[in-house]
């Protein structure tokens, strides 16, 4: 089978349209788990009662803001270096639902933040990279939509996404290279979690809910794009321009 | 299994205001996703009846 040829847009838009309920419906499957199991059978937490339980939505939300931009960045350098146009559409697919996530951590964060710090927002170090994590995914979507030649603005948005990619160790680290009121890691790849079972439970169980949420709403608008850009390509192509 | 208290002992706006706002965005996300794709497919179905004429009247005016 030869791969390669999945990287015309053209022959993806078929594929894609079949692999979306395969992450769709595990998706939603997932995120009905990951609440019962966070809301059902992770216990009180002794120090902050109820209240930690928004992690289950912000620490997810929070990890596929920082990644789905990685991706981005990666993707969008591809389009660019290769001038393979999927893998650049593919990056503009990526960055609205990397933001939504961005968003979605900042806005939890606060609600976390006001009862267990006692203030919805500080200029904290990761607080504050995160929000510029933000600021550079709208900076990259109003940038591609301000150029009117697709190609171009792939190029733009590439320069920014690639620049803007230092950011994300600085949210990661940040915890560790300040001082900073927001909490270190709890989950470490190599060291032991810090939190009982079923708790870590919910969070992996909704970690995977968001990243399969995310591939399906990445293909769907992957798709959509596809075809935008063909039909302007054919109208264009009409007209003799 | 225990059921769980919908006050969430005393933090119900907090705990329910941040899954509430995330519901928010994604459903957002996902009617504004379903609305761009009705908007291309009967895009698609009109200019397969008059072969884009906005457009091709636009780019005249440019060009003239």
């Amino acid at each position: 089978m030869n791969l390669y040829k999945y990287a015309s847009p053209a022959t993806f838009y078929p594929l894609a349209g079949k692999l979306i309920p395969w992450f769709a419906i595990p998706a939603a499957l997932l995120f009905a788990t990951g609440l019962f199991v966070g809301f059902f059978i992770a216990p009180t937490d002794f120090q902050q009662g109820d209240a930690y339980r928004i992690i289950f939505i912000h620490v997810p939300a929070a990890w596929m803001g920082m990644f789905l931009y990685v991706l981005m960045a990666i993707y969008a350098g591809i389009g660019w270096a290769f001038n393979a146009r999927l893998s650049s559409m593919m990056a503009s697919s990526l960055a609205i639902t990397g933001a939504m996530f961005t968003a979605i951590s900042l806005i939890t964060g606060a609600f976390w933040g006001k009862p267990t710090w006692g203030t919805w927002w500080v200029w904290d170090a990761r607080m504050t990279s995160t929000l510029i994590l933000l600021f550079l995914y709208i900076g990259f979507i109003s940038l591609q939509a301000a150029i009117d030649d697709a190609r171009r603005a792939d190029r733009a948005g590439a320069v920014l996404a690639l620049v803007g990619v230092i950011n994300v160790p600085i949210i990661y680290f940040s915890v560790q290279w300040w001082n900073t009121l927001h909490q270190g890691a709890t989950i470490r790849l190599l060291q032991k979690p810090t939190i009982r079972g079923s708790m870590l439970a919910a969070l992996l169980i909704m970690l995977a809910a968001c990243w399969l949420y995310s591939v399906a709403v990445v293909l769907i608008r992957l798709r959509c794009i596809i075809l935008e850009r063909e039909q302007n390509a054919s109208r264009f192509a009409e007209v003799g321009v | 299994m225990n059921w769980p208290d919908l006050s969430m002992g005393g933090y119900g706006f907090y705990v329910w205001g941040s899954y509430i706002a995330s519901l928010i965005f994604i459903v957002w996300e996902v009617v504004s996703l379903k609305q761009r794709k009705k908007a291309l497919t009967q895009q698609q179905q009109s200019s397969k009846a008059v072969s884009a004429p906005v457009l091709r009247g636009s780019i005249n005016e440019t060009t003239s």
